[in-house]
């Protein structure tokens, strides 16, 4: 206990110091912004263009002038296109889509849900198998079989490809730490890099389709593969390792029968991860012509039909929920080391074969039987659950107007508006030299230094204000996601009860696209930077919860008895010991909540929010703003970098061992 | 258990390769049902499979709906795929993985892609597009003079918002369609912040509610489109293009008035089926297309909207499949 006494004396003085400065720069910010309000803000309208977006233009242009006959396209593009064009049109026409000249796919809807519950069945148990079967019929009942199968086609082809990739590198990077080194900074950048980024280039060389929109969630899905694999293989104990070696095992044998096997459990919860991460770029993957459940949700968006977009976001979870659970049910039954008895196994045995046999029969007759090949109309019931949706909108939009916009109006007059006066309206040199001067005190010189670097970078690309005026919305979004998700996050690292309430609800936030409650936000609060702010808060949430809740658990309990038996109440228990004992979760949620913020608000363009993410979909449908959009999207990139090394050199300079 | 496993997994790929080879060997029953009932099965062979883009607003989905239902009533297979407008779809058409754009607004955006053979333009839909920017009703019969852009600066004040920083909100159209709002203000030297809206309900709902509640609103809005009759609003008067110029570009002062278009890959146009008479003879009127509208807006499934006018417009459709 006096040892913790004697560090808390020394380090206050300091976290005192750097509390003044940074409410001494604030406040010579404000002042000085106030000055100049308006003054060199590098403001640019939507159809001009900078002498960098002009040039960007030029080269996609020139892309787009030598797709048909230019040598990297005809050697290189476009067969890569076809190739996974025609894979996933092998998949689809599985399941999803008429095969050749057949009027049905390959498998009837019966056959479909026959494989599924075969597969789970022998993967995992019976329980689970009976609980994907009813997923996928619901997905159906919804009425969007068809769509239902293409998002399910489509994830299992990203997923196939993905493994295919990201395992083998997994391995190497497992194995060569040089190898390890070489990774290690794409996957870092992969993890910040927000969704909508990727999807214009990677249409201007692979064209609008499944193929690009498999590629792009492979961009997304592979990094997730490759660093739990690696993970995996660093983490099988060396006596086993040393005691191949000293066998004589060769190095495949060593992989094939040593640290494969032993790793095999986070394999497996890397293909799970994987596979979700394949799942929830459906949605916004359809921007880019993906087929499946994402055309409903899009088109729901625009129309704002908040019923119909809810029901496919509720399909998008089920088949979550199925794929989640049964590649999880995969890695449960792996653990048991006990051996089964000859009687259960000799039962196993006799189930799978039945079970097969009942699956082969099913197939027959979901192939030669109109009832059993196109699913039944009759059990539709997406009409109510659309119209059950709608009407509780309209009447929480109704009944609650006043205050839905009154808090609107608060958040965008309070916060917003002041905010960017300060961030976009006021000299980019001021605004440039203030972020690097906060970078300075919280992360350090390097920090400070890297800080400096990338907005000077974004005032060269000349997207300067928008940048800013994205900025300030993932600001404010990630000020109120901390300050709901503290508060959440503390009950429920303090109470048991709450965490097991909570769980469900968040793992589900986590699994609906964001766009699924973005058309109702839009109905909230109506085309407005606030629309996109409140999406991505709701989006942020959980993990900010998940990660406080956690760190407020993993607070020693003898410093939390010892707060008590010194007679601290409840409040002070969790103001002085529990908070900052998990100062660093409170600082890794931050982090964490800034990138995923930002990677929904620049969604945000699509309703009214302006910034980086509205030029980036204006430069995708038209043609003369391309250049721009591309431009948007790297500032967008910019931005994301800056955030998560301020982030983290802060991170690192306040776990530094104290001496 | 982990060889059980293993052998399970096997077991479960073994089964279902021998199941797809099952299907795909054993020729599917329900195509023979299908054959059996009473379509022409002349027919049937006569016309390919194509996919036709679907954009955002009521009236394209009566388009491609009418064209879709009298496609298939021949015998062809038709897809709809969602995308953006312009070049969104252009890249999607030039990859293969859409046929036909029933009513192009891009003003020739497409020219690029043509040259490159990526798509080819068909020609007139028959459609007249008008984009333009609009006040509720109530705001032209109270200031008889609105509707002329050089007094819009007089009325500014009436339409700021806390989105509008201090000048008047003039709500843009969604990112996907046309837009020039922020060409037209810097042209006509308004006080006004474009702000973009994310989608056509959005707008809608700005109408709607300046409509009701008497509450100031400006925005982008066009015709063909059955909103009009329900909520009355007022255009407002921009000095028209001055075209001598070429350079115009970056002073645009109004939307032209736009004859849309159909645009198709060769595909399309090299098929000479009946998706290839459908696709060229289609031409309708704006009010036609207004009757089918009306019908998805209220609620009408589009397939039973567009059958609805195709059934009553027999002689109209037997003419496009000449």
């Amino acid at each position: 206990m006096s040892n913790t006494k004697e560090t808390m004396f020394i380090a206050k003085p300091k976290k005192l110091k750097r509390g003044w400065l940074i409410a001494m720069l604030f406040a010579a910010w404000v002042v000085l912004a106030k000055i100049f309000q308006g003054q060199a803000t590098l403001v640019l309208a939507v159809p001009e263009d900078t002498g960098v977006t002009t040039w960007a233009g030029n080269v996609a242009a020139s892309i787009r002038a030598n797709r048909s006959d230019g040598a990297s396209f005809k050697y290189f593009f476009n067969p890569i296109r076809e190739f996974i064009d025609g894979f996933v049109t092998g998949i689809r026409e599985i399941i999803a889509i008429p095969a050749g000249d057949s009027s049905i796919p390959l498998l009837g809807w019966l056959g479909v849900i026959a494989v599924i519950g075969f597969v789970v069945y022998a993967v995992s148990h019976l329980r689970m198998a009976i609980a994907a079967v009813i997923l996928v019929f619901a997905c159906g009942a919804l009425g969007l079989w068809t769509d239902s199968m293409d998002t399910l086609a489509m994830t299992l082809a990203a997923v196939i490809m993905s493994l295919l990739i990201g395992i083998p590198v997994g391995i190497w990077a497992g194995l060569s730490d040089r190898a390890l080194k070489a990774v290690t900074p794409i996957l870092d950048l992969a993890q910040i890099l927000p969704t909508l980024v990727y999807l214009a280039p990677l249409a201007l060389f692979f064209l609008i389709g499944p193929a690009s929109a498999t590629i792009a969630t492979m961009v997304y899905s592979i990094p997730i593969a490759v660093r739990l694999t690696a993970f995996g293989i660093r983490g099988v104990p060396v006596s086993p390792v040393e005691a191949g070696t000293s066998m004589g095992t060769t190095k495949i044998q060593l992989l094939r029968k040593i640290q494969l096997p032993m790793s095999s459990r986070t394999i497996i919860l890397g293909i799970n991860q994987t596979v979700m991460a394949a799942l929830s770029f459906v949605v916004i993957a359809a921007l880019i012509g993906a087929p499946g459940l994402g055309k409903p949700v899009i088109d729901a968006l625009i129309i704002r039909d908040v019923g119909g977009g809810f029901v496919a976001g509720i399909a998008v979870v089920l088949i979550a929920i199925m794929l989640d659970r049964s590649t999880s049910a995969a890695i449960s039954i792996d653990e048991s080391f006990v051996p089964a008895p000859a009687s259960a196994r000799r039962r196993r045995k006799l189930g799978l074969v039945s079970a097969g046999v009942a699956t082969i029969i099913c197939i027959v007759l979901s192939r030669q039987l109109a009832w059993a090949a196109y699913f039944p109309e009759q059990v539709d019931i997406s009409k109510p659950v659309s119209n059950v949706t709608e009407s509780s909108i309209f009447w929480i939009t109704e009944n609650f107007e006043f205050l839905t916009t009154g808090l609107a109006k608060a958040v965008t007059v309070g916060i917003l508006n002041p905010l960017e006066g300060v961030l976009s309206n006021s000299p980019w040199f001021l605004t440039v030299a203030m972020i690097s001067l906060l970078s300075l005190i919280l992360g350090g010189l390097r920090s400070a230094f890297i800080t400096l670097t990338l907005l000077l970078a974004i005032v060269a690309s000349g997207l300067w204000f928008d940048t800013m005026v994205t900025f300030t919305q993932t600001i404010v979004a990630t000020i109120l996601t901390m300050l709901i998700g503290v508060v959440v996050g503390v009950w429920i690292g303090r109470s048991t009860r709450a965490e097991r309430a909570l769980r469900p609800i968040l793992d589900a936030g986590q699994t609906l696209p964001a766009f699924v409650y973005l058309i109702p936000m839009l109905g909230f609060f109506g085309p407005s930077r606030f629309t996109g702010i409140a999406t991505g808060i709701v989006y942020s949430i959980p993990i900010v919860v998940k990660i406080v809740g956690q760190g407020i658990r993993e607070v020693p309990t003898n410093m939390i008895e010892a707060a008590i038996s010194t007679g601290s109440t409840k409040w002070q228990l969790i103001t002085k010991v529990q908070l900052p004992a998990a100062k660093k979760s409170l600082l890794l949620a931050t982090n964490q909540g800034l990138i995923f913020v930002l990677a929904v608000v620049v969604i945000g363009g699509l309703v009214g929010a302006g910034g980086l993410g509205y030029l980036v979909i204006v430069g995708g449908s038209k043609p003369e703003l391309q250049g721009k959009g591309l431009i948007a999207g790297f500032s967008i990139l910019l931005l994301g970098l800056m955030i998560d090394r301020i982030a983290q050199y802060t991170v690192a300079r306040n776990s530094a061992p104290k001496h | 258990m982990i060889r059980n496993k293993k052998a399970a997994a096997k077991a479960s790929v073994l089964a279902a390769a021998a199941a797809l080879l099952l299907a795909a060997c054993g020729g599917a029953g329900v195509d023979a049902e299908a054959s059996a009932a009473p379509t022409d099965a002349a027919e049937v062979a006569a016309c390919g499979s194509y996919a036709i883009a679907m954009h955002a607003w009521v009236g394209y989905t009566a388009s491609a709906q009418v064209v879709t239902e009298i496609a298939k009533a021949n015998g062809c297979d038709i897809s709809q795929v969602t995308l953006a407008e312009a070049g969104v779809t252009y890249d999607a058409m030039e990859a293969g993985s859409v046929d036909l754009v029933i009513e192009d607004w891009g003003g020739g955006r497409w020219q690029e892609w043509a040259d490159r053979g990526a798509l080819v333009q068909v020609g007139d839909n028959g459609n007249i597009g008008i984009i333009g920017m609009y006040v509720p009703q109530w705001m032209a019969d109270e200031n008889p003079d609105i509707t002329d852009s050089a007094n819009l600066n007089k009325y500014a004040d009436l339409f700021v918002t806390d989105e509008s920083k201090g000048k008047g909100a003039w709500y843009e159209g969604p990112p996907g369609y046309t837009t020039i709002g922020e060409k037209m203000i810097s042209a006509n030297k308004l006080n006004f912040t474009a702000i973009s809206t994310g989608s056509e309900q959005a707008l809608i709902d700005v109408f709607t509610k300046a409509a009701a509640d008497k509450t100031p609103a400006i925005g982008y809005w066009y015709t063909p489109q059955n909103f009009l009759a329900k909520v009355p609003l007022a255009r407002i008067n921009f000095p028209a293009n001055d075209w001598t110029d070429p350079e115009q570009a970056s002073g645009l002062t109004d939307y032209p008035e736009l004859p849309l278009q159909k645009l198709a890959t060769p595909k399309v146009i090299d098929a000479n089926d009946a998706f290839t008479k459908i696709v060229k003879n289609f031409t309708w009127t704006n009010d036609d297309q207004n009757e089918v509208a009306a019908d998805i807006e209220s609620g009408t499934d589009p397939a039973v909207a567009a059958q609805k006018w195709i059934d009553a417009h027999a002689d109209i459709v037997a003419g496009w499949l000449k």
